[in-house]
């Protein structure tokens, strides 16, 4: 039993480390802090998922302002709740680990910053969009004019085929002019 | 093909192995997940500085160190920070090496070659870590720095932090509401606001430089005060314990300085008025540069000039300097992050709130860093433990102490001008003196692997004039007398690197065209 146990383990590990980015320690890491946020009897559960509100959490991710929308890209759940199974959690872990390409991560980074998953970043995206990073308290927020302001400023920078829309595309290619986004992108367990 | 069952069940029965730990991976991941990644830069420069530096340690101790023997002299306490005495005579100081053919080994062609590969290797690596740093964060990435854009699509999602979160979301309204005021009040400064800018940028870059000028010429009193009137007094006895102290004054102003100007420079920022940040920080980059850079080439003229002259064995005296000035500055540097920022912290809390806690000043620490990497290349022995344990106090104090910076820097440029920094002028000076110690100063007759040669490039003649007694080694005696030797062949090659610098120059002019050519193509495109 200890030998096939083995051998399987083997094949799985390396099965996940082709298919994701992460290396065999990150692997069993992650595997480590998924499993304790499952319940007692989920342990032995196939598949099992973990609801979105103990997803959030988690250290790395309780003070990102996009710690719900990035739970609700990576999930699979068919009511679109945000819960994670764990090769949705491995997804995510891989999206933003270290060797992840630009391709990936500007890929899930658009998909993180449409808000309403429509496939374009619109005007009502881009205004949840600042808002998510500028924070609450009310001298800390911009102004409706400043908004309207800074939301022409970036649509002109960004937007080639002016269609009033970012498009993935359009989005890639402002990502590939800046050198820290993939220093940025990225969560480590 | 496995039933997701099986996977999860095989891996949960496997015991967990231990993580090999990239090194520093969970101090990096704190700094990174409280200040961000800009002052991370900081800390993967270092990590890059000493793997850097135990290649050339493990070249160094290879072909230097292991064929030598230690000799064994007294030792007395004070020598730990003079140098003198025991040391002498240890592996550290290429003055003790012997000059002898040790059993087919010759000394002196080890040490020559050694360093020079070692010299090259560090250009090159230098070089092309310059190059790629550039290429991706100078070419390839958007000349904007304020744009909005930019600011949002960077968001640090390592930062972990709460307080740092926050404080992060409101620099980054700050800094939008500045980006989008910016536009209009450039357009508001009157003809008499700018020439007051210009006058205060004008005074400060004058009292800085005279600054830096000051200090240099006061170094050179100190020098000239020590050895003509201090030493010439009462006679050198070994053994004095007293004469032995008096040869510390000299690193023990030079590091007071290089620890009090520069805060006197960021001082000058109170009164300075830059349109970004970034500028800010270069200004007060260059400022620093240039003060220790005329420190140093005072020191060093100091030591080429004067010293040959009058010593007997100059090679182990400029040594036990260098020692000095490196233990002084350690100190100086470990002294000032302790005591310094854990003062600030003190009085920004407890004494005068409104004062604030200390920001980590990413450019003054990183400069410290190249500085004491400079000295290292004049002797590399005394920097490995340095580097470690100066690393492990900066993240200390850093973690305890300081809060993050207020304005997020553009963390990927400021990698480039930092290794760019550390090239040139910082290696490109090192790299002269090191040549012209080889090629035009004589070796002294009483210590080093040089003695009795004319110069140390002479112990490569030697080596050729007897090659060309062994017979099948022609052809290495022939590129030697016509390759190396001939002006010619440095000609050439620097003719034809010019030429190809200059077609690569016009294939980008080419590319720059095409690439505006097919924007425009999108934008037809789209608007059918």
């Amino acid at each position: 039993m200890g030998t096939t146990a083995s051998q399987l383990s083997k094949e799985s590990l390396s099965e996940y480390q082709e298919l994701t980015f992460l290396t065999k320690q990150e692997i069993l890491l992650a595997h480590k802090r998924f499993t304790e946020l499952l319940e007692k009897h989920e342990k032995d559960q196939i598949d099992a998922r973990v609801p979105m509100g103990k997803i959030i959490t988690l250290p790395e991710l309780k003070s990102n302002p996009f710690k719900e929308r990035i739970c609700r890209v990576f999930s699979t759940s068919e009511q679109k709740d945000g819960s994670l199974t764990f090769e949705d959690f491995l997804d995510l872990l891989s999206a933003f680990s270290d060797s992840a390409t630009l391709e990936i991560k500007s890929h899930y980074a658009f998909r993180i910053f449409d808000f309403d998953d429509d496939g374009t970043l619109d005007c009502a995206d881009l205004e949840k969009l600042v808002n998510c990073l500028t924070g609450e308290t009310n001298d800390a927020k911009l102004s409706s004019t400043e908004m309207k302001q800074l939301i022409s400023n970036i649509l002109e920078e960004s937007d080639i085929d002016k269609d009033g829309t970012v498009n993935l595309s359009e989005f890639q290619h402002v990502i590939s002019r800046s050198p820290d986004f993939v220093s940025s992108f990225k969560i480590v367990l | 093909a496995l039933s997701t069952r099986d996977r999860i069940k095989a891996i949960r029965d496997l015991p967990m192995t231990k993580q090999t730990l990239e090194l520093w991976q969970g101090a990096m991941k704190s700094i990174g997940g409280k200040f961000g990644t800009s002052v991370l830069t900081y800390f993967v420069f270092l990590k890059w500085l000493l793997m850097f530096n135990i290649f050339s340690f493990l070249v160094n101790f290879g072909f230097v160190t292991i064929p030598l023997l230690v000799y064994n002299v007294t030792f007395r306490g004070l020598e730990i920070l003079t140098g003198v005495g025991y040391f002498n005579y240890t592996v550290m100081y290429y003055g003790s090496y012997s000059n002898e053919t040790l059993v087919d080994y010759n000394m002196q062609l080890a040490y020559f070659f050694t360093i020079a590969v070692y010299m090259v290797l560090c250009g090159i690596s230098l070089i092309y870590s310059m190059s790629v740093n550039f290429k991706n964060n100078y070419v390839l990435a958007d000349s904007a720095s304020n744009s909005a854009w930019q600011l949002l699509c960077t968001w640090d999602f390592s930062v972990t932090n709460e307080k740092a979160v926050k404080q992060r979301r409101n620099n980054l309204c700050v800094q939008l509401k500045e980006s989008l005021s910016e536009t209009a009040q450039q357009e508001r400064l009157t003809v008499s606001e700018k020439l007051k800018h210009y006058g205060i940028h004008f005074g400060c870059w004058l009292l800085s430089t005279s600054l830096a000028f000051g200090c240099a010429v006061f170094v050179i009193i100190h020098y000239l005060y020590l050895f003509y009137v201090l030493l010439q007094a009462t006679k050198i006895a070994d053994g004095s314990l007293l004469e032995e102290a008096k040869t510390l004054l000299v690193p023990f102003v030079v590091s007071l300085i290089n620890l009090v100007i520069p805060l006197f420079y960021s001082l000058f920022n109170k009164f300075e008025h830059y349109s970004t940040h970034r500028k800010q920080i270069y200004a007060l980059l260059i400022r620093n540069v240039f003060l220790k850079m005329s420190i140093l080439s005072v020191l060093c003229h100091y030591w080429m000039d004067k010293v040959p002259a009058k010593d007997p064995c100059w090679e182990s005296t400029v040594g036990q300097s260098l020692y000095r000035l490196v233990l002084f500055d350690f100190l100086f540097l470990m002294l000032g992050s302790f005591f310094g920022e854990f003062l600030s912290n003190v009085i920004g809390t407890k004494l005068i709130p409104r004062m604030g806690v200390p920001e980590f000043d990413v450019a003054r620490n990183v400069l410290e860093l190249i500085y004491s990497q400079t000295l290292a290349w004049y002797e590399p022995y005394e920097q490995y433990i340095q580097h470690f344990t100066s690393s492990s106090s900066v993240s200390v104090s850093l973690t305890h102490n300081c809060q993050p910076p207020r304005r997020s820097g553009r963390a990927a440029q400021m990698q480039t001008i930092f290794i760019f920094l550390l090239f040139f002028p910082f290696f490109v000076g090192a790299l002269s003196i090191v040549a012209y110690t080889a090629w035009s100063l004589t070796p002294s007759e009483g210590c080093g692997p040089f003695r009795g040669l004319n110069n140390s490039f002479s112990a490569v003649d030697v080596w050729i004039d007897d090659l060309k007694n062994v017979t099948g080694s022609q052809w290495v005696v022939e590129i030697y007398n016509n390759v190396i030797l001939s002006e010619i062949f440095y000609f050439l090659i620097t003719l034809i690197i010019l030429v190809i610098i200059y077609i690569l120059w016009q294939v980008t002019n080419g590319r720059k065209e095409l690439i505006r050519r097919l924007r425009q193509q999108i934008v037809n495109v789209s608007l059918f």
